[in-house]
């Protein structure tokens, strides 16, 4: 059993499924960009929900030919059901086991957490069994000043809709920073995952350059896909992007650390032939709820959807209506977005949220691209030409071809759902 | 582009496709209402087809739909002029009085026709054309499907012979096929839209009779059909490589079973595909005995009957 258990060297390479068990609708925090407009105490997944899910999935193996899987905790906060989700990963390597399933030696346990409750003695108990398979990732959104200002406490009166006044406001930094040298040692390659509102613009460069410092070599970053952008918003964004850059190239940052808004591979036009493929993973994914619904991702269950009623595929107990999941599977790039998306000369890069495209559209589809963070992304792309420029200049200079630079700068590997 | 404007006369109006006479009570269109929209027709050059109840109705109504150029569709109780009979169920056909000129749309379900398809042929013997319109194919099982290929099979066998003996009636699942050289689906939403009774347009009459809020405009402020792109068959992923092309592609199933108008189900893939092969053997037996529709290319063969299947080549 030890020696099967030892995964770590077992993972596959190959195409992975994420399964995604909706644990809580609960969760410590009221971050003011979180797009789960349906977050509630009440809905908590039973152990039978999902052993029931679990049962389903593994007697369909020929339905799940994927190499590995990735089994998904999400909320609300995950770690508030902990106890369940050790329940659920004892299960999963049980029968996984029992029924000799191909995922056995192939297998990750992922949960984005708020880290408040991480060094809680039931997490670390749970992340000293697990740990071989587990990966962590902690959102912290930067300095103190950027995270508090949406990563706030969740008070009573919200529930009942009422909100406190910015100054009755109680940030969430602190009960996070304190546990990241925990997360560090356990976890040393960690990253951490960091999210844009038009709010917080101002600090972008400091707090990466923060993170950085707190030992987190790996900064996934993102800008909210909801329409919440400003006017002016995109000048910001870029100039701080572009003052991120001179201190990442400047400081030499760039040899041990990675910030996912600058990459290589960006800001070029697509054709619609060749370069045709769907961004978002939707459908390729399973995720269940508390009330045994499937969903093709998170993004698709009611408690995350603004305007639209939830897309349930399926659920438990009758297993997957294949039939929900094919416009997902046959959904390409251009047939979803407009003429001005398809001849956008800097299209490459350009990163979308099926949950959202159908929370925004004008009809229940998935075929309408949102295009809310267009500004945003073209900005984006000005920063990054600017920042390999400048990098490539400062190493050429340095004697190292274009050619070799790769060795040279530390990669960011960003999920992409 | 916009060719077709289909009336429902009453909530009653006898449905001639996949959906449901869910309405029972009737509701007449209002006079105002009916002319509002042969207007409105005219004015966007559209072709009328008027669908009507199983009662008489007004004479008044009468002279204003033969104020203008159309298409009746009529239950054939009362079906006096029509263009278009529509029948329920293969017995139907039995006592039936069979009009030259007139097309005939047989709404069956799997049990009706695996049972009673025989019923079609002797209609065909005299009728220039009828359409089959299966009610419940979203329902259909692989033991389905192999019925289904088993009644394709023998209706082809007739029709075959009425082919080589003279006579070419048409029966969509089978000669449709035969005669297209590209899609040639339902159109609704796209060549095509329908006005209620309400006053209100919508996408077709099942989008009526599931729910009236499903509008898509009405007759004061215009038409306002939101992502009409969806409609158009390039943007059906799966439909724009395909090439069983007397497919309906019913929108309105594409809808309740996959939950998008331009994605169909599993079920109507392999349905049209079934027929679209059953129409590459009938034509190639028919090219056996004569010189038939020479300038058409032969149907080719394919390993699958649902295009879902070979997503990955595409």
């Amino acid at each position: 059993m030890i020696g099967k258990d030892n995964h770590q060297n077992g993972w596959l390479t190959g195409q992975t499924k994420s399964i995604t068990f909706i644990v809580t609708k609960d969760c410590q925090l009221a971050c003011k960009y979180c797009y789960l407009v349906g977050k509630n105490s009440k809905e908590r997944m039973s152990g039978e929900v999902a052993k029931q899910a679990i049962d389903y999935i593994i007697a369909h193996e020929s339905d799940f030919l994927e190499e590995s899987v990735v089994w998904d905790f999400i909320g609300g906060e995950p770690f508030l059901e902990i106890n369940l989700i050790d329940q659920i990963c004892d299960y999963i390597k049980i029968e996984l086991f029992k029924h000799n399933h191909h995922w056995f030696n192939s297998f990750r346990f992922v949960f984005t957490t708020n880290g408040i409750n991480y060094n809680s003695d039931k997490v670390q108990s749970f992340i000293k069994k697990h740990k071989s398979h587990l990966n962590i990732t902690i959102t912290i959104d930067g300095t103190r000043r950027k995270h508090d200002l949406n990563r706030i406490w969740k008070t009573k009166e919200m529930e009942k809709g009422i909100m406190p006044k910015p100054e009755e406001e109680r940030g969430s930094y602190d009960d996070v920073v304190k546990n990241i040298p925990l997360y560090l040692s356990q976890f040393p390659n960690a990253s951490a995952k960091v999210t844009i509102s038009s709010a917080d613009i101002s600090y972008i460069s400091e707090s990466v350059l923060h993170l950085y410092s707190l030992g987190i070599h790996e900064v996934n970053i993102n800008c909210v896909f909801e329409d919440v952008w400003n006017e002016g918003d995109d000048l910001r964004f870029e100039e701080q992007l572009t003052e991120l850059a001179d201190a990442i190239i400047d400081g030499g940052y760039y040899k041990d650390y990675a910030c996912s808004f600058f990459t290589e591979h960006m800001g070029k036009p697509l054709d619609c032939k060749l370069q045709n493929q769907n961004w978002c993973g939707a459908g390729r994914m399973l995720a269940v709820d508390a009330a045994g619904n499937f969903y093709p991702c998170t993004r698709f269950a009611q408690y995350s959807l603004r305007e639209k009623k939830a897309w349930i595929i399926g659920n438990i107990h009758d297993g997957i209506d294949q039939n929900k999941l094919r416009p997902f599977l046959t959904l390409d790039r251009c047939t979803q977005s407009n003429q001005e998306c398809i001849e956008c000369e800097v299209a490459e890069g350009c990163a979308w949220c099926q949950g959202e495209n159908y929370d925004a559209a004008d009809t229940p589809t998935v075929y309408q691209r949102a295009t809310a963070i267009c500004k945003m992304h073209k900005a984006r792309v000005r920063a990054n030409n600017y920042y390999w420029n400048k990098l490539f200049r400062k190493l050429e200079l340095e004697g190292i071809a274009k050619e070799e630079a790769e060795k040279h700068v530390k990669k960011s590997n960003p999920e992409i759902c | 582009m916009l060719q077709y404007l289909i009336i429902l006369l009453d909530d009653t109006s006898y449905s001639y496709c996949h959906y449901s006479d869910i309405k029972t009570e009737r509701r007449l269109i209002g006079l105002d209402t009916l002319k509002r929209g042969i207007l409105f027709a005219m004015k966007e050059n559209l072709n009328i087809q008027f669908v009507y109840p199983d009662y008489e109705l007004p004479e008044a109504y009468r002279e204003v739909i033969d104020s203008i150029d159309h298409t009746d569709i009529k239950p054939s109780a009362v079906s006096d002029g029509a263009d278009v009979v529509v029948v329920n169920g293969c017995r139907s056909l039995e006592q039936m009085t069979v009009d030259i000129g007139v097309s005939y749309v047989l709404r069956t379900d799997k049990s009706d026709l695996f049972a009673n398809y025989r019923l079609i042929m002797e209609v065909l013997t005299q009728a220039t054309r009828v359409n089959v319109v299966l009610t419940d194919v979203e329902t259909f099982t692989d033991d389905d499907f192999a019925g289904y290929k088993r009644v394709l099979g023998e209706l082809s066998e007739n029709v075959e012979k009425l082919y080589v003996g003279g006579k070419t009636p048409q029966l969509n699942i089978l000669t449709d096929r035969m005669m297209l050289d590209r899609m040639n689906n339902c159109g609704a939403g796209d060549n095509n839209l329908t006005l209620a009774p309400n006053g209100k347009f919508y996408v077709c009459p099942a989008f009526y009779m599931e729910n009236e809020t499903n509008d898509v405009g009405d007759l004061d402020s215009g038409l306002h059909v939101k992502n009409k792109q969806l409609y158009k068959l390039d943007h059906a992923p799966l439909c724009r490589i395909c090439d069983a092309w007397q497919c309906k592609r019913c929108v309105w199933l594409n809808r309740k079973t996959t939950l998008e108008v331009n994605t169909p189900g599993h079920e109507q893939c392999v349905a049209a595909h079934l027929e679209r092969n059953a129409s590459r053997e009938l034509l190639s037996n028919i090219r056996k005995c004569a010189t038939f529709l020479p300038e058409r290319e032969e149907i080719k063969e394919i390993t699958y009957l649902d295009p879902f299947e070979i997503k990955e080549q595409w």
